[in-house]
């Protein structure tokens, strides 16, 4: 009995809407009329198809990226000198995060090349490729210093910590391992089939919200309260979640320069530890796999400045 | 450096330079979100009397979202009473033509092609052209061109030049039908995997 009823209220519904077209029509309306039936010198108007971003431009942000790094990494090896830092530091967050609007990223980048790796239908673009591979090459010799003022996440909250307080050693190392759960994690939605793939990271990203000055606004509640985190407590996106932040440490391991802590003038004074926000200075000395180049022990130490110019040598 | 680099420094950059060369061989120029508006469930034909899929609008992080309803001119009808533009269940005006239009953001624009005979409207033909800058891909008009009366001549796309190409497309996320992915840009600009 339902099921009449049903066609009975399709079959309103549909004289509803053929209603209207009882007009007197005499051409056919069942295909599309062409210019030639059309007459009096009618052009079919075109189609716009707006192009995706020319590829040069992609490939500047590729080179952007090396200079980005090359730089971060003269200021910390050679000049030694936060204030450049800081600028380099703006730069980033002007360039990669708010003009490119925070994509691509290498962070992003892991579950694309995990797809690639484990899909053989999955289109990967090369500037992806590379966004991935040249950060984590940049580790082995010289540290993170793609996450000092190349990141653009990673800058943003670098700049807005103004007030950095320690977190206890313990409950550092135990959070620290936080980033690895989320790269396994990461990995395991990006290896799933199509249909239930998922790239977490992008999705749960806080900060891309911002830069993009849209998005829901739970996202960017949570970018903010970040930030407002970010204050106190130093970079607690890099330290605790990020999962490529994870891979760096892993490679940066295997480095032999970065920030070097006074190595051959030094007071044992401890400035620079108390200096440190991210607990990467330990016994004088900067831990490879945690030090974030964001050269605050620079600042700190009153052996450093224009007059005592110590170049690293560790 | 004086000391040059270590084993292990060497076995990782090894490992890099091949895993990095392995995705080099199969890797694109550019890859780009489209919509196949054959799996679309406003523009896919047959699906009829189905409530309007508005999840492009709802879930893009673009504002406006970076899908426009688009008309494929060599495919419309240019009928006089067009059931996307008009709401064709609204009463109709003294004209003789419907007297609400369809679209809730007025971005259909209604324009006869030649003269109008005003004895016989009907048969005159009509261009209607989408305002981009209105649109903001609700479906409305793409599911009113389709049987009975229209010849599905709108479909949703991407606007290239909009999309900021998310890793991790909201749309696609929730899209019933899968039916947006990732697509090498050249064949965007083809438009090979958009032809319904």
């Amino acid at each position: 009995m339902s099921r009449l009823w049903a066609v009975v209220a399709l079959l309103c519904a549909l004289t509803g809407s053929v209603w209207a077209q009882a007009l007197p029509y005499e051409r056919p309306v069942d295909r599309a009329p062409q210019e030639k039936s059309i007459g009096g010198g009618y052009k079919t108007p075109d189609v716009q198809k707006p192009l995706p971003r020319k590829g040069w431009l992609e490939i500047t942000d590729v080179v952007l990226l090396a200079a980005a790094m090359g730089v971060s990494v003269w200021i910390v090896v050679k000049r030694r000198n936060r204030r450049w830092l800081m600028a380099l530091s703006a730069t980033s967050v002007a360039y990669f995060g708010f003009y490119r609007e925070g994509c691509v990223c290498p962070i992003g980048s892991i579950q694309n090349v995990t797809v690639a790796l484990t899909d053989g239908h999955y289109h990967i673009p090369m500037v992806v490729t590379a966004t991935f591979f040249l950060p984590l090459l940049v580790a082995v010799f010289y540290g993170r210093a793609f996450c000092g003022g190349v990141c653009a996440l990673g800058s943003l909250q670098e700049l807005v910590l103004i007030r950095p307080v320690q977190v206890p050693k313990k409950l550092d190392r135990a959070l620290g391992w936080l980033k690895y759960v989320y790269l396994l994690a990461a990995i395991g939605f990006a290896v799933l089939p199509l249909a239930q793939r998922d790239f977490v990271i992008c999705r749960f990203d806080p900060f891309v919200s911002l830069f993009r000055r849209s998005g829901f606004a739970h996202m960017l509640a949570l970018g903010a309260a970040f930030l407002v985190l970010g204050m106190f407590v130093g970079r607690p996106y890099c330290r605790y979640l990020c999962p490529y932040g994870g891979l760096l440490a892993w490679f940066s391991r295997l480095s032999s320069r970065g920030v070097s802590i006074t190595p051959n003038k030094e007071l044992d004074c401890g400035l620079c530890t108390d200096a440190c926000p991210y607990g990467a200075i330990e016994k004088m000395r900067a831990v490879r796999a945690n030090c974030l180049y964001c050269a605050r022990c620079y600042e700190a130490c009153p052996r450093e400045g224009p007059l005592v110019q110590l170049r690293g040598q560790a | 450096m004086s000391k040059g680099f270590s084993r292990r420094q060497v076995v990782a950059v090894t490992g890099l330079g091949l895993t990095a060369g392995f995705l080099v061989k199969k890797a694109e120029g550019q890859v780009v979100w489209q919509i196949d508006s054959k799996s679309c469930v406003n523009s896919k034909l047959g699906e009829v009397g189905v409530k309007v899929c508005d999840l492009c609008v709802k879930e893009c992080v673009v504002t406006q979202s970076a899908v426009r309803a688009v008309n494929e001119f060599s495919k419309c009808g240019r009928c006089c009473v067009c059931p996307a533009y008009f709401n064709v269940k609204s009463a109709v005006g003294k004209d003789g033509l419907p007297s609400e239009k369809l679209c809730p953001r007025d971005a259909i624009l209604r324009k006869p092609i030649g003269e109008v005979d005003p004895n016989d409207p009907a048969n005159n033909f009509y261009e209607y052209v989408i305002d981009e800058a209105k649109c903001d891909g609700c479906g409305k008009c793409v599911m009113a061109c389709k049987e009975p009366a229209g010849l599905g001549s709108i479909v949703l796309r991407v606007r290239h030049d909009l999309c900021v190409n998310c890793n991790n497309c909201a749309i696609s996320q929730a899209c019933p039908k899968d039916a947006i992915t990732q697509w090498p840009a050249l064949k965007a600009v083809l438009g090979l995997s958009e032809t319904a």
